[in-house]
């Protein structure tokens, strides 16, 4: 305390998790005391270990290897991720392309690695050639230009590969600036005995989902419908984004369009506040051990979640392993097919780079190959793909992980892949989502309403975009 | 230990003793402001009229403070002037660099943010701090008298929690305090208090203040303890032949004769309290929403700096909060002047 400490913990992020599908630092460091002594599922797309790999987010593992790696004249590429297992599809690229030599670097989970990258950038040297960037992160790079449009490089080619989502996320105009990677489509994830046991169907519309969380709080006070993570920004927007509600329009340069007070973002924010006024859904912060010990105690009926959170909450599952289904989210239109996506990273080549093309070429085959993406399916990686051959591939879809018991919840979230609509991030997502946990906190603990932490967001924002010289229209 | 601290007080000469052992203590409590009134011109007249040979001996002693000065002006006087260099500038992602003047500062300064984060930091000292240097001193006390059995040992106990590195200390805190699995909250539930959450908006800065009051009273306990070891044998004799009862002896004679000391780490702790960083820091990676990012206001540079990419808007709160320090520094040295203690 009080004198001043020079040394800091992985520093950067406050945000409550980073999602993409593995190396959640902070969230582990709690969670893993649930995760103890649980064994991790070993199925292709329950990775019980990436909690334990997670730590390893906040050190500074370095992994060079392969056959390339051998020879003096191959082009060295510098690679930044976290993703626990991704070395393995580094180890595969050096041995298959003996002309390039990628080296893997884990210099920290989401925030901490983008400051990293910022500062070299603005040092002007330090750089890695390629870099693990979250979808929402993406524009920040782009907007002062230190990401390399990959369309000069072959990237075009590979894009009927892709959902066409992701897409259009990494693309602005006709140029394409990084390829896109993992992906976290959402879904209603639910405890089938616990609403079974109250007669409950599982809600398809959101009117539905309602009526739900007013009978089951009948049925059992104890229980909610589902938890309602205000603090979480990202899955706040991704839900906003099913609701026709994204607060953002950007399409690259100096003008964005901010709006959290617009009359569907006023209806989403009226609609959830009614649930938590009525106490029908749980206010707690997501992916934490507390809404995990929650959703396996039966007081969480369901979670509004991605694909990757089956496998977060696996660990954690004991008494309600087998109960847990996926179905589509509700919707808002009855009979619609809206999906969200919730996290998932895109691999950008950055302009500090000395070998564009070498770089290009590594992130063009870690994300759009089979060979790739075998590797990183699976355990400790289990990356959602946005590669198509691998989501249509029917063996990807009826995986079974023993939380879920004999039902294929990759079923629902592969469906819901196709169904997401590409949302436009604007140039200022670190700024947004640090703010947001002072800005949201009230919700949870009932000290302010959704619409006037809207409300307050909107201010700051604005104040924050016309501040770095945006044209800022609401 | 003595060296990373240096920085946060001005030294008025060389002549204040590190640790407050009052070598003067007689003069100063008969008529301290007197005396050393007297006292003070005396080495600079001194300067004027040296020798070549004390000139010499100074350019040697030059090579002895070297090493020092060149870290210092290193890691502390270079990066202050490009501090307040880069505090006159304003980046921005559209539009680049420009230059601002004083524009983060007036920006700084009218921010509700920075602001309520140095109340926030007051009400955390006017707490904390009291409250840790009762307990210091009454364990210096005891340690003092020789009530306690093993004193050395438990001197060395209680000094360890400020050989832990704060960052390890906070982790350590977070998890005992943390709300699903934490001992403590066990401990309250068994109480009857159910349903605690030490990281609740409301009991955060009651759990610092515990984390922090744990951390230092053992540092605190040590120079109080040093203090009452050079309170005079003499004095407390006169007072046992007086038949003065005990508490009348530590209250009346000690208390007094170390209150240069409480002075001292009453200011020490005032600045140490306004620069609060590590604790809340490491608390919030612990899905503490009731840690802002202004929570207090060395958190609101490093957000600034960090999550917003306003480095320059964070150079100037930076630089505002240290004139902040400044101004409680000088203060605390008139005040302690004017009273004798220095």
């Amino acid at each position: 305390m009080p004198f001043p400490s020079r040394h800091s913990w992985p520093p950067g992020s406050r945000r409550t998790a980073t999602r993409a599908m593995a190396g959640v630092a902070a969230v582990a460091a709690v969670s893993m005391l649930a995760a103890c002594g649980s064994s991790g599922s070993s199925s292709a797309s329950s990775p019980g270990s990436s909690k334990s790999a997670a730590p390893a987010a906040s050190g500074g593992a370095t992994l060079e290897a392969g056959a390339s790696c051998k020879s003096s004249s191959a082009t060295k590429i510098t690679f930044w991720a976290w993703v626990p297992g991704m070395g393995r599809a580094v180890t595969e690229f050096n041995k298959t392309h003996p002309n390039i030599c990628v080296t893997q670097e884990d210099v920290g989970a989401g925030d901490p690695e983008y400051v990293k990258i910022s500062d070299a950038l603005k040092a002007g040297s330090g750089a890695p050639d390629v870099a693990e960037v979250e979808f929402d992160e993406l524009p920040s790079f782009e907007v002062t230009h230190n990401v390399v449009n990959l369309v000069p490089y072959g990237a075009d080619k590979y894009k009927s590969d892709f959902v066409p989502w992701a897409w259009k996320e990494v693309s602005q105009g006709s140029a394409v600036y990084a390829m896109p990677g993992d992906s976290g489509p959402m879904a209603f994830y639910y405890n089938s005995a616990l609403l079974a046991k109250y007669h409950i169907a599982p809600p398809t519309t959101w009117a539905q989902f309602a009526t739900a969380a007013a009978a089951l709080k009948k049925a059992d006070p104890s229980a909610y419908i589902t938890n309602f993570s205000a603090t979480d920004l990202q899955w706040v927007m991704s839900l906003m984004a099913q609701d026709n509600a994204w607060p953002f329009a950007y399409n690259g340069g100096s003008k964005v369009t901010i709006n959290w007070t617009g009359p569907a973002q006023m209806k989403f924010a009226a609609y959830w506040q009614k649930l938590l006024n009525a106490h029908e859904v749980n206010g707690t912060t997501d992916v934490s051990a507390t809404s995990f010990a929650d959703m396996d105690k039966g007081i969480d009926a369901s979670w509004l979640s991605s694909a990757w959170g089956p496998s977060y909450f696996a660990p954690d599952a004991k008494s309600s392993v087998g109960d847990w289904r996926a179905a589509a989210l509700p919707q808002w239109t009855t009979g619609a097919d809206v999906a969200a996506n919730w996290g998932g990273s895109t691999y950008p080549v950055f302009s500090q780079s000395a070998h564009k093309a070498a770089a290009a070429e590594f992130s063009e085959w870690l994300n759009g190959t089979t060979a790739s993406w075998n590797i990183t399916k699976t355990a400790p990686s289990s990356l959602f793909p946005t590669y198509l051959p691998l989501l249509n591939d029917p063996s990807y879809k009826n995986t079974t992980v023993a939380v879920s018991g004999s039902s294929h919840p990759d079923q629902a979230f592969t469906a819901a892949a196709s169904n997401i609509q590409g949302v436009p991030w604007p140039p200022f997502m670190t700024e947004a989502l640090t703010e947001s946990a002072t800005v949201f906190a009230g919700v949870l603990d009932g000290k302010e309403t959704l619409a006037s932490a809207f409300q307050n967001f909107q201010n700051v924002l604005v104040t924050y975009a016309k501040q770095q010289g945006f044209t800022v229209s609401t | 230990m003595a060296g990373w601290r240096a920085p946060d007080l001005p030294q008025p000469g060389a002549r204040q003793p590190r640790t407050p052992a009052p070598p003067e203590q007689e003069s100063t409590i008969v008529n301290g402001t007197a005396t050393t009134a007297q006292r003070r011109p005396l080495p600079t007249r001194s300067l004027l009229v040296q020798s070549a040979w004390a000139r010499r001996r100074d350019r040697k002693g030059f090579w002895f403070v070297a090493p020092f000065l060149a870290f210092f002006l290193v890691l502390m006087l270079a990066p202050l002037i490009y501090a307040i260099y880069t505090s006159l500038y304003t980046t921005r992602i559209i539009g680049g660099t420009t230059f601002t003047g004083a524009a983060n500062y007036t920006q700084t300064l009218q921010s509700g943010e920075f602001w309520s984060g140095v109340i926030r930091v007051i009400i955390f000292a006017a707490i904390q701090i009291p409250v840790m240097l009762a307990i210091a001193f009454f364990f210096a006390t005891m340690f003092d008298l020789g009530v306690a059995k093993y004193g050395t040992l438990f001197r060395t106990i209680f000094f360890i929690p400020f050989a832990v590195p704060a960052v390890v200390g906070a982790v350590m805190w977070s998890f005992l305090l943390e709300p699903q699995f934490g001992p403590f909250v066990h401990l309250a539930h068994a109480l009857g208090f159910a349903n605690t959450d030490f990281f609740s908006s409301n009991l955060i800065l009651p759990s610092i203040i515990v984390i922090v009051i744990w951390e230092w009273t053992g540092y605190n306990m040590v120079i109080l303890y040093t203090a009452l070891k050079s309170v005079p044998r003499d004095v407390v004799e006169a007072a046992i032949l007086d038949d003065t009862p005990l508490w009348k002896i530590i209250v009346k004679v000690k208390l007094p004769m170390v209150r240069p000391a409480i002075v001292l780490l009453v200011f020490i702790n005032t600045i140490g309290a306004l620069q609060l960083f590590t604790e809340p820091q490491i608390l919030s990676y612990f899905e503490t929403q009731a840690i802002s990012v202004n929570f207090t206001p060395t958190l609101y540079i490093y957000n600034t700096a960090i999550a917003g990419g306003q480095t320059q808007l964070a150079a100037a709160a930076a630089v505002i909060l240290g004139l902040v320090i400044v101004v409680i520094s000088v203060g605390s040295l008139f005040l302690r002047r004017r009273r004798g203690e220095i």
